[in-house]
């Protein structure tokens, strides 16, 4: 038997977790329903299980801070069929880039810390890396606006 | 094998907030390093949180961590109202812990049910439980969906919650929606009697001599206290930085801490083995076999402390939302533009503090210690401990790297670190 589900990743780039902590509770009423129609084949915060291979569709929280940032979203890219950002962070880089927005003395501060730990010049949207699907606005997400779109690709 | 050489590496450790890294150094049959490695990246609040207004600031640092996000808040709220000698009404306090209590149901939940129990049925996930446990799995999401509600009735949401400000709430509570919460509150009573049934009866034992350190308040709020120590120590909220000293770990985009000079453990453990007097009465009467545990020195009894935590925050929501009258209040205004707070409260994983200079009414400097922060270097001495004993217990040497693995991610799980929040304040000036 051909296994229909969806294979599913949530994915967290560099930010607060807000939008999968909140992605979860949004699970406390739609999980077992989910769960009829996907897979989750990666998502840390419940799994161990790391598959970033063949997934339907890809959720990704935060913003494009370092190198090792963008080679992982990436790898998730050349894996999904759908790639949605999830909250503004992936959306628009705030607030976890908000360094794009320091003056020249808190630049200096930081500094040498972006240096050591390879980070880019400024932090990126997901969508200046990699071609992004679709979008879901909030910080964190709206409850509403996720399910709408996810249930979208989900079908 | 008793002279081998092995590493040892976990990447990208699963089922805790954030992302860290466990290097285990084996040289000559003797545990030679032990790389704890908090691998989030920075995002500089504290130079962002410098020149904010002191009434946007809450907002801003609550985007630390999307899960402790109430906590940084309340926190925050307080050293500002401190500096600026702001007193909260009596009802911005119980709203306050009211905020309080929803974050600790949710997130304690959210531990014990999805990071700890797969270790306890040997599984990888939660939503493997076989057909036989699913049940608790329908459980903890009633758990959470309380503890979610009861954030979004008091602070209009669980994470980054709008209504909790400076001076008091913005909102004024929907009266309708309080019966109905309580009855929520009630139906899921029991299902934490059972959870705790399970951690009592789990045999997991680890012990190694430790200090307990946690702000012991009189209601078992989490707000208001002494800081006091397992050791003896009575420590005022604003003279905490005497006794905290903060030490630099390699490779690491965190920093330690040293309480007195040694190590010390923050968190439900703590709050449990400091304070258990003040547990709520109900709380205390149906949980008592539990509660006797305490004190412990077993750092896995920190998943049942977790559990007692709940069945409070829950028993102590519905007194205070069944006694309180809320009416709309305004914000309290500040008395002066310019000074200096500390803001101490007990976050879901320990002591949380935060000390503000604030000028003009703008954040002039922000030194926050982190509870997980707190907690490395205990947790690095843990894992040596259990690595050299599972090392020199061991025969066989097929099983011995699995063993250790799975036994290292147990004991860092039962801390329920945050490392979206121990990566922040790497930096800490002493002015």
């Amino acid at each position: 038997m051909i296994d229909e589900k969806k294979r599913v990743g949530i994915f967290s780039l560099t930010c607060d977790e807000g939008c999968s902590i909140y992605l979860i509770e949004i699970f406390n009423k739609k999980l077992f329903d989910w769960l009829k129609k996907m897979r989750l084949v990666c998502f840390l915060t419940l799994s161990d299980k790391r598959e970033i291979k063949n997934l339907d569709i890809a959720l990704v929280e935060g913003v494009v801070t370092s190198e090792k940032d963008k080679k992982y979203l990436e790898k998730i890219r050349n894996n999904s069929k759908i790639l949605i950002a999830m909250g503004s962070c992936a959306i628009n880089t705030f607030p976890s880039g908000q360094r794009n927005n320091f003056n020249n003395e808190q630049l200096e501060e930081i500094k040498d810390h972006l240096e050591k730990y390879n980070f880019l010049p400024r932090a990126l949207a997901l969508k200046e890396v990699v071609k992004v699907d679709d979008e879901i606005i909030g910080c964190p997400i709206n409850e509403k606006i996720f399910v709408k779109i996810f249930e979208k690709y989900l079908i | 094998m008793h002279n081998h050489n092995l590493d040892i590496s976990i990447s990208k450790l699963s089922k805790i907030e954030g992302h860290a890294d466990v290097d285990i150094k084996i040289r000559s049959g003797k545990v030679k390093d032990i790389g704890l490695r908090v691998m989030e990246n920075m995002r500089f609040f504290n130079q962002a949180t410098r020149g904010q207004s002191y009434n946007s600031v809450p907002q801003l640092v609550s985007h630390i961590c999307g899960t402790c996000s109430i906590a940084h808040l309340t926190a925050c709220i307080e050293a500002v109202e401190k500096a600026l000698e702001i007193k909260p009404s009596e009802q911005t306090m119980i709203l306050r812990k009211l905020a309080m209590y929803s974050m600790m149901i949710r997130d304690h939940a959210l531990h014990l049910y999805f990071f700890v129990l797969p270790d306890i049925f040997n599984i990888d996930s939660a939503l493997d439980l076989p057909k036989e446990k699913i049940k608790l799995l329908h459980e903890a999401m009633h758990i959470k969906s309380a503890g979610n509600n009861l954030s979004n009735l008091i602070a209009g949401r669980a994470v980054h919650a709008p209504f909790e400000q400076v001076g008091g709430f913005s909102n004024e509570i929907d009266k309708k929606k309080i019966s109905k919460m309580i009855k929520e509150l009630k139906s899921v009573r029991s299902y934490i009697i059972k959870l705790a049934e399970i951690f009592y009866n789990c045999g997991w034992e680890f012990k190694r001599k430790t200090n307990f350190v946690a702000l012991v308040t009189s209601d078992f709020s989490f707000l208001e206290g002494k800081i006091k120590s397992a050791s003896g120590s009575v420590i005022e909220e604003k003279d905490y930085r005497d006794h905290l000293r903060n030490v630099v770990l390699p490779y690491s985009q965190a920093s330690g801490f040293e309480f007195e000079g040694n190590e010390y453990m923050v968190g439900a453990l703590a709050r449990l083995n400091l304070n258990k007097n003040a547990l709520c009465s109900n709380t205390k009467k149906d949980m008592k076999k539990y509660i006797d545990v305490f004190p412990s020195d077993n750092i896995y009894h920190n998943n049942l402390a977790q559990t007692i935590e709940i069945a409070h925050s829950i028993d102590h929501s519905i007194e205070l939302l069944e006694k309180s009258n809320f009416k709309k209040e305004p914000l309290i205004k500040p008395m002066k533009l310019s000074g200096e707070g500390v803001g101490v409260i007990e976050a879901a994983r320990g002591t949380l503090y935060y000390w503000l200079g604030i000028d003009e009414g703008k954040i002039k400097y922000a030194n926050l210690v982190i509870p997980t922060a707190q907690n490395l270097i205990n947790m690095r001495e843990d894992i040596r401990k259990i690595v050299s004993d599972i090392y020199n217990h061991k025969s066989s040497s097929e099983e011995l790297e699995s063993k250790i693995k799975k036994e290292v991610e147990k004991i860092i799980r039962a801390y329920d670190p945050c490392m979206s929040c121990a990566a922040h304040f790497l930096k800490i000036n002493w002015v």
